[in-house]
């Protein structure tokens, strides 16, 4: 019997790299985020598309930069406080006078 | 596909006030003050680093206001002043060479490197973030990020400037700020994997014991 392979919540099957080889799996690794911003020509991605469909690790790994590059874009960031805002305004001046 | 988010500059880049007299320093101040904190914040990681950036990115803007010829957009010219201020600043603190990031440290090797190991599943990214943890994960991965890395992901990603936008800002060509991009992205995914979270967990514990 095969050895079972662990799998991870909402993650397809992970399965050993197959016949295309693990060099087109770095070869699309080093594409990924201009696929993901549109950057790449109609031949490329389809060609990236194509390795994909072949390679469930890729695309696992494809889908773990999408949800990265979501959460950077989506992270909040705190808000300066009118006094620290009226304060820093004060000290900015005061510096700028110094000179 | 992702689509690079609409940047959320707010009400900048209006007409550019005439002289540096302290009243269009002012409307300068009053325009930019909120996205030029967040910016600094996202760069420093903290409140009072933050400040101290805010307070020398607009000393210098102030001194250097007849010098700018409105030849960029108001808030890319303070995006510059705010970059190049962090880099004078860290390397007077620290002056530890940025280290490179290469693709091949990013190429799995394990199984449990290829997903995300955080709870996104059927969650939006903004609901994902209610995670506190998962907040402060995000974080340190950022923070731990070389910072000429951490520049371009928080100019691009965070702050939502275009390629051509940040290379403005930092002096380097498009396909420089799309490679430090991807590095950039790449170590945050790997942190946010199971093999980054390992030692994440060892981490907390390690400061959970101090």
């Amino acid at each position: 019997m095969a050895d079972r392979v662990r799998t991870y919540p909402g993650t397809r099957k992970p399965t050993p790299h197959q016949g295309h080889g693990k060099r087109n799996c770095v070869k699309v690794l080093e594409r990924l985020s201009a696929y993901l911003d549109d950057e790449l020509s109609g031949d490329i991605c389809r060609e990236i598309r194509t390795h994909l469909g072949d390679c469930p690790n890729c695309e696992v790994f494809l889908d773990s930069l999408r949800h990265t590059v979501q959460l950077c874009q989506h992270r909040p960031s705190p808000s300066l406080s009118a006094k620290d805002r009226a304060a820093l305004r004060r000290e900015i001046l005061k510096g700028a006078a110094s000179v | 596909m992702i689509s690079q988010k609409k940047s959320r500059r707010g009400n900048d880049d209006g007409p550019a006030p005439s002289s540096s007299t302290s009243g269009s320093f002012d409307q300068l101040y009053r325009d930019h003050i909120d996205i030029m904190y967040r910016f600094a914040y996202r760069l420093c990681g903290e409140a009072e680093a933050a400040k101290d950036l805010v307070q020398e990115t607009f000393l210098n803007a102030y001194r250097g206001y007849d010098r700018f010829r409105g030849d960029a957009q108001v808030s890319t010219w303070l995006y510059a002043i705010a970059s190049h201020a962090c880099l004078r600043m860290r390397r007077k603190r620290k002056g530890e060479p940025d280290r490179e990031l290469s693709l091949e440290e990013f190429v799995p090797t394990s199984e449990g490197e290829f997903a995300l190991q955080i709870p996104m599943e059927g969650l939006s990214p903004q609901e994902a973030l209610e995670n506190k943890e998962l907040r402060q994960i995000l974080d340190r991965a950022i923070a731990k990020l070389p910072r000429k890395y951490r520049m371009v992901l928080v100019l691009r990603d965070m702050e939502g400037l275009s390629a051509k936008e940040v290379g403005g800002i930092l002096g380097l060509n498009e396909r420089a700020i799309k490679s430090r991009l991807h590095r950039a992205r790449l170590f945050v995914r790997k942190e946010l994997s199971g093999k980054g979270l390992a030692g994440e967990l060892n981490r907390s514990v390690h400061t959970r014991l101090e």
